[in-house]
This record gives C-alpha cells, structure tokens and sequence, in this order.
C-alpha cells in the first residue's frame, strides 16, 4: 500500500450543487467549493476500484446469509399516552388534529 | 376514431391488500370504519395506525410481513406470471412529506413475478394483454392541504400494495378498460384485495402515447395519475389521445409528464409545470434479506386458488347458458357472481330449472341491483336485499304475476326496508291484473274509445298497439299485465 | 475502581458495597469530569434502577449472577441506541431535542438483566467519524492524555470506561468505532459477527455494517455483556438465529494453544506503523508463539480496495438512512415556519454538521444514476472479493492479528484537516466490518508517552466464544 495513484475525476461545481439538492442539503458558496475539491481527491481514490476484475462477480449487499425472515400478519394495536394520543406522536415538532404540519404541498 | 394515428396504452396499477397488518410492522391496515357516534363508515382517526416503524423513526427496522408474499404470489399465479424464487427489496429514494423514511421499500430489478398476462374481450375477439412485472412495495401516507400549510396523516404508510405494470398492448380506451374490469376482478376474486375503488384499494395511472398508424417508432408518453373509477379512466385516456394528437398534428413535441383527470370538464391537466428530474438511486434494501420463495409454498398456494373469473365465465356460459356478456359482466366481481350464485340457488330450491332462470337472474342483478348501488355507492355485499328477494322477483315476473315495472318497484321497497317480495306485493297492490274477467270490460272500452286508432292498427300499424295498451294500463292504473293485454287485443283486433 | 463486574457483585454479595453507592460515586465522578464523555446523564432513573438492584438483591440474599448478570453495574450508552423516554441525540443538533417513544432491544436485554443505564455517551455526529471531533457537542477528551482524541465514533463511551466514569459501556461499530477507540482508550472493544447483536434501536448509519458492542475493562464484563445482548432479534431482520454465545464461560478457559494458528496478513506488515506500535504487536504475536500458537503468513490480496469500497457502501447507504431526518414527524426544526417545502427540507437539514453533510453528498453521488455501477455496484463486488479472502484465509488459520491503528492516539485537531488520512486511519479494522467478521481490540501495550495500543483479533464468523478464550488469555499473562 506504500503508492497511491490518485487520478483526479473532474467533478465540477454544478454536480456538487446538483447532489446537494438531490439530498436536500443546503451549501453555502464556500462550502461547494470545499466539498467539491474534497470530492474530487477522494474520488480520485476510488477510480482505484476500476481496476479490479469483477466480471461473475455476485455483489455482496449484506454480510449475513439468512432464510428469510418473515413476520406472521397479526395486527399489534399502536401505543397510545393515558389520554389516547399515538405515542408515536409525541415527538413530533408541530401537529394539528394529530396530524403532521408541514409546509404547503402543491 | 383518428384514422392517421395509433394510441398506445400501458396500464400501472397499485392494488392494496387486504392484509390485516402492514407490511413491515404489526399496524393495523385499516384506513376506514364504523364511526362510534354514528353508523356511517368514516377514516381511522388521524395518525391512530401508527408505530415508531412506519412512522420512519430513527433505529427502526422493517420485519416483512408473510402474507404480503403469499397475496403476491396468488396475484402472479391468477396470471399466469413466473414466481421468481429470489426477489428482492430494494430502496426508491425521494423526498415527501407523505414518506416517512425519505425512501419507499418496493422492488426494483428483481421483482416477485414476471412475464404474466390476461385476456380481454374485445370488439375483435379476445385479445391478450401482457403483464410485465407484479411487484411488491409499502404505500405512503396521505396529505391533506389546509389553509397555509399541510396534515401528514401516517395511517396508510406501510400499507402493502402491489403494484402490477401492464406492457403498453392497449390501443383504445375501451381496451383499457377491459383489462382493468378484467385485473379488479381477478384480485377480488383472490381475494387479496378488498377492491373498494372509493377508498383507494385499486389504483390506476395510465401512460398514453400516440404514433402515426403502422409506425413502431412509439410516441413520448404522458402519464395520467390516480383516476378511481374505470368509466372515468376510459374517458380520461380518450381525451388524452385526443390532446396528443392535436399537440403532434400541431407540429409540437408531447411533452413527458405527469397529468391528472377532471372529470367534471372532461379534461386531462398537467400536474408539473417542469418535470422533475427523478433520481430514486435504487438500490438493494440491506435492512431486509432476498425473499426466497420455496417452490413447494408456491405449489400450496395454487392449490389454493379459487375460481378465477375467467374459468366462473365460462362455466356460468356452458351450465347456465348465459352469454358471453351476460356472463362477463356478472362475473367482473366476485361479490356480484356470488350474489348471483346464491339467487340461481334459491331458484333451483324452489323448483326452477337453472339454465331457464339465470338469464333473468343476471339481468335484474347486473340492472336494476348494480344501479342502485352505483347510486349508493355501497358495494352489492352492503345492500339490505338479499339473494332470495331478486330469486322472489324473478319467479313472480316469469310466472307474471307482477311486471316489470311492478318488480322494480317491489325492489326499490325492498331495498329500503328489506322486507320479503310477497309482502310489499300485498301491501303495496302490485300483483298484475291478468283475470280476464276483470279485464274484458275495459278492453272493451278503450275499442270503443279510440276507433281511430284501432282502424290505424287493423290497417298495419303496427305501433298504434302500444298506445292502446298504454291507455288500458290507464284504466286498470299500470297493475294490467301489458303482454297479456297485447295478447288479447290482437285476438280482438285481427 | 472496578475493573471486573465480577469484583463489583463479590462487594455487593458481601454487602461492603450497594449499587446506589456506586451509581452515586459513578455520578459524581461524571459530574466532575472535564471529559465530555457524557451528553445526557439520567441521574434520576439511574438511581432508581439502582435502588431497585440493592432491593433485589437483599431479597435474594446475594447477586442472581445466572438471571441477571449486569444487576445494579453501572453503564453507559453510546447517544445512538434509542431509550424510550430518554433524550437521544446522535451528536447532531438535528435531535438536539429527539425524545424517542421505545428503547433498542441490546438496551432494554442489558436492562433486563439488571443493568443501570447512567447516561448516553458522547460520539462523533451519527457515527460518522474516527476521533470523536464530529460531535455537534464538543470534542471528547481522551481519559488520560486530555489534550488527545479518545478515537471514535464511540469515543465517548471509550473515554467513559477508560476514564472510570462507568463500568462498561455500549459502543457501535461501523468501520472500527468500537476498536479503534478501545485501541486508544486502553480498553477492551468487541465487534461481533454482522447479525449476532439486534441493530433494532440503533440509529443506522451504515446498515449492513453497523454492529453494537461491549467496551469494558476486561474481556470477562465484555464477555458478559455479549452473552446478555446476543440472540436473534424478531424485530431485524438481519439478525441472526445463531444461539446467545457463551462467552463468559469461554473465558474461563484455557485455549488449546498448540492447535493454534494465528494469520499475519502481508498486506498489513507493510510499515507505516508508528515504531512503538510496530514493536507492541510483534512482541504480542512473539507471546502467543511462545505458547505455542503457530504463526501462519497468509494473505489478504483484496486489502487495498478495502477503504475504498468502505466509504463508497457506508456513504451510500447513510445517504438514504438520513433521508428520513426531514423535520417533520421528529427533530428540530427552524424557528420560522417556513413558506414552502424545499426551502423547509433544506432548513431543517442543515442541522447536519459538515463531515456527515460530506457523506451524505458522496452517498447520493455514489447512487446516482450514472455513478450507480460504476461505485456502487461494483464496491459491492468488490466486498464480496474481499469477503472470499477470509473465507479462503480461514481454512488455514484460526484466528487473524494485527494493530488496531497505525498510530497511537493523536492529538485534537492533529489529524482532522485531511479527510484522507483519517480514512486511511480505518485500514485495518475496516475490513472485518465489509466481511460480517467478528474482531477486537485488546490492549497490548503502551506506547513511550504512555498512550495504550491495541492488538487487533478477527476470527470466523460466530466464533466469538474462541476470540474471546484468546484474548482472555492473552489478557491474563499481559495486562
């Protein structure tokens, strides 16, 4: 591991901002500019991977070989506080009638 | 219709099972019932069906739930699918208010059934409709827009569905239509989906494109989003193709997207005025392990099946020498066909040979009985009358004892009260006239009234027949029996 | 100060010790403690679960140790295990305020055997980190050497058993979260086989790497913890239905020495090891020869593609499990109500601190379409690669060591400028995490300031019971 060759991929800055609106993510100027130059270095790295030989090869998704697990459809009643409410509710920020308030959805 | 063009329709539609418990926790899947204050059917209270699972909190996990494998499994047999063995879960990610992880677990590349297919009755013949994929997945929450902002209401989230994609094989709307008769009643059949289209349990966005006539070149196509009923999807991919091939005729591009129906104008609207590029980033869920479908469970579960719509049809065509249509139409739900069944057995109890009563037992049930639900909008299983009233009318209809007319008055009474047939005859007097006795004066009369009339008819006329019969109906206040009354006076006449 | 729960029970059972007094020394100690080790102390619950400890116990006259092995032993919980009713945070000021309604199922099974919960342990921001400077509260400090990192992301809890601020705690590990900082910290950190502990209640960061585990003094308590917290889990999916181990009564023994064969990956001798470091884990591997375990050279050929592969799958699947922080059914969000919906989604997530908004974005570009198969797809293909060198290593060996770290524990601030040598710092831990492999840090040794080195232990999948024989052992003749 004593050499790393790091080729450098172009990630430019529309695909920083581009990624971040994907994730919902707000960057600041300076913020795109760093990411995007990290990006590029750490991506560089991973060009790594295109050199190793995977044709046939299954990808491994989980590290866990199991028979499926299944759940028998038996219906468990939702937990409710002493006055009836979900208790799945009580830690949303900002509900009316027990329902979720959020921005206008158009 | 449009002689230059051709439309091509392919059909998604997202059926909601009817399971007791979500699909990956132990919520109840009920979105509707009996209201506590009053007797009307009303939505589960707000957010009520909920549990850290569904509702997306941190460090919870998805546990899948076995029957939503075995509806699947029936929904792919039923048409004639291929189980794969191995199918797996995978993440579409995007972000709603309405979707809780920010991702939706359904299936992505390898989905629980494939390459299946159905047959649709045509004006053509019987045509066969491909259904590519059959695939399983979690539905979402549901918004509602107040004033200012918006409710997030978690009782559907997690609610199993699967989603079946049709290849794009339909040219009309009425084809359309057909399939989708045709799937509604495979699946409540099944009985893996309560098939009420009012609460959201059957689904359907249509994708339509149009090309000129003979191209295999196929056209952008739009996609029309959640439409509930089946006459107004028929209308919505009608006017559809219209509009495309106005927008192609007119030397612009159709545009992709997505657009919703109005039924009250008749009109498709675009739902986005830029459409968003979708990046779902699928991949394999790594919270839960492949399904593997053991062959043997498959065999159990066709074992299983019941008769499916297809099979009732032509088993009700060659026992009960119904049509084609007749038959079609009786067997599109299940719960109409066993309404049926149970009329045609009630008939047979009480003497009647069933090939000679199950055309009339059709007629009423598929006539007068589905009107009045269509008008309700309850479902044939929630009517207050039963299999014995409509087998009542229609053994005092053959045997004419009451009209026609008389017997769809007996079932409006009947529907509200759900009292025996023979009573609201009796009490409501609607036992035809067909004593001669009773009747001969009063032929006599209307000869005697309207000579005119009965010169037209002995000259060839023949329609001037029902005049008289109406103006004896008259007399007799609608209970003569209008066939016996056509009898006599052409006795009388010729 | 205890090192041994066992020690704690044998003072209970004389009764020159109660839990409360312990709690409330174990309080006190936190509450003076420059640490930062702690992000929420549950000093009312605590004391309460500890006088109910004390009640039992007088009941029964002595410690139940068979039916309740943890009762009245004080400890402390990584902030990423959710506890119904107790503040839990990650570190981030997304759940600055997050009240969780049910508790993860490895925490109520330590509760259930009578455990007292003393507070959720500091950690780098959603895990996601190597030093424990990520968290949205404040760094922690290593427990000896204050002006260094305890290493992360469960540095928190790290810091808190090494610094006697509780017994044991419960750290995750996701790329050697656990290890690295036991590596630090002097302490013993296990983590077990992918599926052997529940991930129910444990805030994903990495699904299919992410495992819970004990950090503890000795391997006896981690053994112990683990017998408790083991077993398949109906509520995961991906938990495993191998038996509860039996790990306590695996460290009572002796390990069969001269039928030992312990791997030395070529791929991990290859310098780069600060000095110290090198000389601790060569004499460590000298001792288990000396005992008679054979020294096998094997190799790992797909080693190098490990760290890459790492970042692409953990970053892609944090990328969607932190979708779900959206403000709107849990979390903080923004003062002002915001008018429309994406200006809302991008308010509310800017709560994230800027090594997990990093990831996110890596994530989200690494399952792009167009990215998809070329990272993703192929990083899982890859792991699979990396997955078969074990196989194929343990057909010849029984066991794999190593160094937890190349380095000793670093100062703050040292290492954090370069996001590239921190990823390099996870090169050896990394890959038991891509393969599902249970692995260990076991302190060998002290480096010339007096900072502790960790010797790394993988063995095969569900072998935790000889890992844990060994370095018992090893412990025992060592520590």
């Amino acid at each position: 591991m004593s050499k790393e060759i790091h080729r450098e991929i172009h990630v430019d800055e529309a695909l920083t901002r581009k990624m971040a609106d994907l994730a919902r993510l707000e960057l600041s100027d300076v913020e795109v500019v760093t990411f995007t130059s990290q990006l590029e270095h750490i991506l560089g790295y991973f060009e790594k991977l295109q050199e190793v030989k995977v044709e046939g090869v299954d990808p491994l998704i989980s590290p866990i070989e199991l028979e499926t697990p299944f759940r028998e459809d038996r219906m468990i009643p939702s937990l409710v506080d002493s006055e009836g409410k979900p208790k799945v509710l009580q830690s949303a920020p900002d509900t009316l009638d027990n329902g979720y308030k959020v921005p206008p959805i158009l | 219709m449009h002689s230059e063009f051709e439309a091509v329709i392919g059909l998604e539609v997202h059926c909601q099972l009817s399971t007791q418990s979500k699909i990956f926790c132990g919520c109840s899947t009920r979105l509707y019932g009996l209201s506590a204050e009053n007797e009307m059917m009303t939505d589960v209270s707000v957010n009520t069906n909920t549990c850290p699972v569904c509702a997306g909190h941190p460090g919870t996990l998805p546990v899948l739930n076995k029957k939503v494998v075995e509806y699947a499994i029936r929904a792919g047999l039923a048409t004639h699918s291929t189980i794969q063995l191995k199918n797996v879960f995978a993440r579409k990610n995007y972000f709603y208010p309405d979707l809780p992880k920010g991702y939706q677990i359904s299936q992505y590349d390898q989905p629980i059934c494939q390459n299946g297919w159905l047959i649709i009755d045509t004006q053509n013949g019987p045509k066969k409709i491909r259904i590519d994929r059959i695939h399983m997945e979690e539905d979402a929450g549901k918004n509602v827009h107040v004033s200012g902002f918006s409710l997030v209401n978690l009782n559907r989230a997690g609610v199993p569905l699967i989603e079946i994609v049709s290849a794009p094989d339909m040219r009309t709307p009425e084809e359309a239509g057909a399939y989708l008769r045709a799937l509604y009643a495979i699946v409540t059949y099944l009985g893996i989906c309560d098939g009420n289209l009012q609460e959201g349990n059957f689904r359907c966005d249509a994708n339509v494109s149009v090309m000129p006539k003979g191209s295999t070149q196929l056209g952008t196509r739009a996609e029309i989003k959640n439409v509930n009923s089946f006459r107004f999807i028929e209308k919505a991919i009608e006017y559809e193709i219209s509009r495309q091939i106005e927008v192609v005729k007119s030397g612009k591009k159709v545009v992709q997207e997505t657009r919703m129906y109005d039924s009250s104008r008749n009109v498709t609207l675009s739902m986005r005025s830029k459409e968003e590029a979708h990046d779902y980033r699928y991949f394999p869920d790594p919270d839960l392990i492949p399904v593997k479908v053991d062959p043997a469970w498959i065999q159990e579960i066709q074992g299983t099946l019941p008769e499916l719509p297809e099979q009732k049809k032509n088993r009700y065509m060659s026992e009960l020498a119904l049509s084609a249509e007749d038959a079609g139409v009786v067997t599109n739900s299940k719960r109409m066909a066993t309404f049926f069944e149970r009329t045609v057995a009630e008939l047979v109890q009480a003497g009647a040979d069933q090939r000679a009563v199950a055309k009339p037992a059709a007629n009423w049930i598929t006539g007068e009985v589905a009107r009045l639900c269509n008008e309700e909008n309850i479902d044939i299983d929630q009517v207050r009358i039963s299999p014995k009233h409509i087998a009542d009318i229609v053994l005092l209809t053959r045997n004419q004892v009451i009209s026609s007319t008389g017997a769809k008055q007996a079932i409006a009474v009947a529907w509200k009260t759900g009292t025996p047939i023979e009573e609201i005859i009796e009490k409501e007097g609607l036992k035809q006239v067909s004593d001669l006795s009773a009747l001969e004066p009063i032929l006599q009369k209307v000869i005697a009234d309207f000579p005119a009339q009965v010169a037209e008819f002995k000259a060839g006329k023949e329609k001037v027949l029902g005049f008289l019969v109406g103006q004896i109906m008259k007399q007799t206040g609608g209970k003569a029996n209008p066939s016996l009354l056509q009898d006599l006076l052409k006795k009388k006449l010729i | 100060m205890f090192n041994k729960i066992r020690e704690i029970h044998d003072a209970f059972d004389r009764k020159t010790l109660s839990s409360e007094e312990l709690t409330h020394s174990y309080l006190s100690a936190i509450r003076s403690s420059q640490h930062n080790a702690y992000l929420t102390v549950c000093e009312e619950e605590a004391l309460a679960q500890a006088r109910a400890a004390d009640l039992r116990i007088a009941k029964e006259g002595k410690v139940p140790r068979t039916t309740a092995p943890l009762l009245g032993i004080p400890l402390g919980i990584k902030d990423i295990f959710t506890i119904d009713g107790i503040r839990t945070t990650c570190a981030s000021k997304m759940l600055d305020q997050y009240v969780p309604p049910y508790t993860a199922t490895c925490v109520s099974r330590l509760e259930s055997a009578g455990a007292v919960i003393l507070g959720k342990t500091n950690m780098d921001e959603f895990a996601m980190g190597g030093s424990n400077e990520n968290s949205a509260y404040g760094p922690v400090k290593h427990p000896t050497h204050s002006e260094r990192v305890p290493g992360g992301s469960s540095g928190g809890s790290g810091t808190a058993v090494g610094a006697h601020l509780c017994v044991a705690a419960l750290g995750t590990d996701t790329g050697g979260s656990i290890r690295l900082p036991a590596s630090y910290c002097g302490i013993i950190g296990i983590k077990p086989t992918y599926g052997r502990v529940s991930r129910y209640g444990l805030v994903a960061f990495a699904s299919s790497l992410d495992q819970a585990g004990p950090m503890t003094h000795s391997v006896e308590d981690a053994a112990i913890l683990l017998d408790v917290m083991s077993g398949h889990d109906p509520l995961d999916s991906t938990s495993s239905f191998q038996p509860v181990t039996r790990c306590f009564e695996a460290t009572q023994q002796q390990p069969n020495w001269s039928r030992l064969r312990i791997g030395v990956p070529k791929e991990y001798m290859i310098g780069g090891l600060a000095p110290d470091v090198e000389s601790s884990i060569q004499a460590s591997l000298k001792w288990f020869e000396s005992q008679g375990a054979k020294l096998v050279p094997i190799s790992l050929p797909h080693t190098q593609y490990s760290v890459a592969v790492y970042y692409i799958i953990a970053v892609s699947e944090a990328s969607s499990n932190l979708a779900r922080f959206d403000g709107v059914r849990f979390g903080t969000r923004p003062s002002h109500f915001q008018n429309d919906l994406l200006s809302f989604y991008k308010k509310v997530r800017s709560g994230f601190g800027p090594e997990v908004k990093r990831r996110i974005i890596l994530g989200t570009f690494s399952l792009s379409a167009g990215y998809a198969e070329a990272y993703y797809q192929r990083a899982c293909q890859v792991r699979r690669l990396i997955r078969q060198d074990f196989e194929q290593a343990f057909r010849d060996v029984d066991f794999i060591a190593g160094a937890v770290s190349p380095t000793t524990a670093f100062k703050l601030g040292e290492k954090s400028s370069d996001p590239l040598q921190m990823y390099l710092n996870d090169i050896f831990t990394i890959p038991a995490n891509l393969a599902g492999l249970p692995a260990m840090s076991v302190p060998c040794g002290k480096d010339r300031e007096g900072l502790p080195i960790g010797l790394h232990l993988i063995a095969p999948w569900f072998a935790e019971e000889n890992l844990v024989g060994v370095a018992s052992a090893f412990e025992k003749a060592r520590g």
